[in-house]
């Protein structure tokens, strides 16, 4: 298939996604809290900052909204070293289909090409060793809209009209979601970002409350959520600065 | 017949002649580096001339459009693996085209049975600092060159010499230097390339002729003037100044428009 650079990797003799079993004793690098919605301008996705390892805190500074291309981001919830690894094929896909085929691949294949990877990851997420289940959300240029997806770890792909959610802390602000949605003072499609921003720094503090694979935001270490928007113009990040800020007189005197 | 090492030495002469007959009608392509990365620029009848290849490699070629698109994709396959398993910052122009194309070029130009590869090529590589922008050119034999600050592409070696000779008296700081220096050096390639094929055999006293004038500008924007009629100009860059990891970007019309020369954007909007 012209384009298709994963196609070219396995050619080169290039093996993702070997299947192995978990050692009895072993424990994986997972959980953690992600999310995405759309706010008045695009989408808006963040994600905690910690990568534990059963009761261990690995790292306190992984970036798990990871920017595939200008216009699409991928956050990531479960095995790490997989999760990077779908990241970095898909950043190369992207790229070389653009190069190849002097266009953009469409919003749809750049979907279909993470639930290709998550499909040929089965048997790792099974065996244990390798289980993701991604948000995927960019801006359709052919649609003019920017749109979220999640995926479940065998590779199905839903459509998050509003907003999705994934990792272990995602039953906490599932429901939160839904009631400020439904009940708030307005939709979260109708926020301007900054209300967006700190809706998404309440949620995630109150993911950290409830789930000790979390990270919640550390002043002192001067350590907050990645939150990233996706417009037309394509993706921005949100900076600490202005992170915190908004954290200290928006969220902090409520937690 | 060829198994004689004169026959063999006579049929790779042959070729370059062949060769060369096919590269006269075609366009020239000029690198320039400037302060902000590097420009690329010709001019093309639809098909592009110009590509990306990597976050810091651009490419421009002149020849048979299949012959280059093979080997656009070569060097996009090598260099996307290589980015993939190593990292971007192991992906050098340099290496692609020693141990890449230049040695596939060679082969199928001395394997006098197999059709050769009708293109020359100009690899750019924008560096991380200014100042250590660099350039390869590959001939349609193989031999490649590396150069600094400027290369350029057209049908003949005497042609390409031309051209260097007169961009080596300019000065690039901005773009807008570099667009207008760019494409007079296209033009003094170009009027060269045309007057040695109306002369055919006399093309030296018709070069020769065109040296007289080639230090005077309004010749050169009056036949880029007469070349827009039936082509566009094209150009594209490897700008140090944009924040994502590929540099690569087209120069659209807009901007070309704000950046061309005065002698031109009147006759081009």
């Amino acid at each position: 298939m012209q384009g298709d650079f994963y196609q070219l990797l396995k050619e080169q003799g290039y093996v993702f996604g070997s299947s192995g079993q978990a050692g009895a004793r072993q424990e994986l690098t997972t959980a953690t809290t992600i999310l995405a919605f759309k706010y008045r301008e695009g989408v808006l996705v963040a994600g905690d900052r910690r990568a534990t390892a059963g009761n261990m805190v690995m790292y306190d500074r992984t970036d798990k909204v990871l920017e595939i291309d200008q216009h699409s981001v991928m956050a990531i919830a479960g095995v790490p070293a997989t999760a990077y690894e779908m990241a970095r094929i898909l950043e190369h896909s992207f790229k070389y289909y653009r190069r190849t085929q002097l266009q953009e691949l469409s919003f749809e294949g750049k979907l279909r090409a993470l639930s290709k990877l998550l499909k040929e990851n089965v048997a790792a997420a099974l065996a244990g060793t390798g289980a993701v289940a991604p948000i995927f959300a960019g801006y359709d240029a052919g649609q003019e809209a920017a749109k979220i997806y999640f995926y479940d770890i065998l590779g199905a792909e839903f459509e998050g009209v509003e907003y999705a959610v994934s990792g272990s802390g995602s039953s906490t602000i599932r429901g939160i979601l839904h009631y400020l949605n439904t009940w708030g003072e307005q939709p979260l499609s109708t926020m301007p970002e900054e209300p967006a921003t700190v809706q998404a720094l309440r949620l995630l503090t109150s993911a950290a409350e409830f789930d000790s694979a979390t990270g919640g935001v550390n002043r002192e270490a001067g350590l907050y959520p990645v939150i990233k928007f996706i417009t037309a113009g394509g993706v921005r990040v949100m900076p600490d600065l202005q992170l915190r800020s908004l954290f200290e007189s928006r969220v902090a005197r409520s937690v | 017949m060829y198994e004689e090492p004169y026959r063999w030495v006579e049929a790779v002469g042959n070729r370059r002649q062949y060769l060369d007959d096919q590269l006269r009608e075609g366009t020239p392509v000029v690198g320039v580096s400037y302060e902000r990365g590097i420009l690329l620029m010709t001019m093309s009848k639809g098909t592009p001339k110009l590509y990306e290849i990597y976050d810091r490699l651009a490419l421009g070629g002149m020849g048979h459009p299949a012959d280059l698109e093979k080997l656009r994709f070569n060097l996009l396959e090598m260099a996307h693996v290589e980015g993939f398993n190593r990292s971007a910052s192991d992906v050098t122009g340099s290496r692609l085209v020693k141990y890449g194309i230049a040695p596939v070029i060679k082969q199928a130009f001395e394997e006098v049975f197999k059709a050769p590869f009708i293109v020359k090529i100009l690899l750019a590589e924008l560096s991380r600092k200014a100042g250590r922008d660099g350039f390869l050119t590959i001939n349609y034999d193989g031999t490649f060159e590396e150069k600094s600050r400027y290369a350029v592409l057209a049908a003949t070696s005497v042609i390409e010499q031309k051209m260097i000779g007169y961009v080596r008296q300019q000065s690039i700081v901005s773009l807008k230097d570099a667009v207008d220096v760019a494409i007079r050096t296209w033009a003094v390639g170009d009027r060269a390339q045309r007057l040695a094929l109306e002369d055919g055999e006399g093309h030296h006293e018709a070069m020769a002729a065109t040296d007289q004038q080639v230090t005077d500008a309004e010749p050169l924007y009056a036949h880029v003037r007469r070349c827009v009629a039936e082509k566009t100009i094209e150009c594209v860059l490897l700008d140090r100044q944009v924040q994502e990891p590929s540099k690569y970007r087209a120069l659209e019309a807009d901007e070309l428009g704000r950046v061309l020369p005065e002698h031109l954007s009147a006759s081009i909007s």
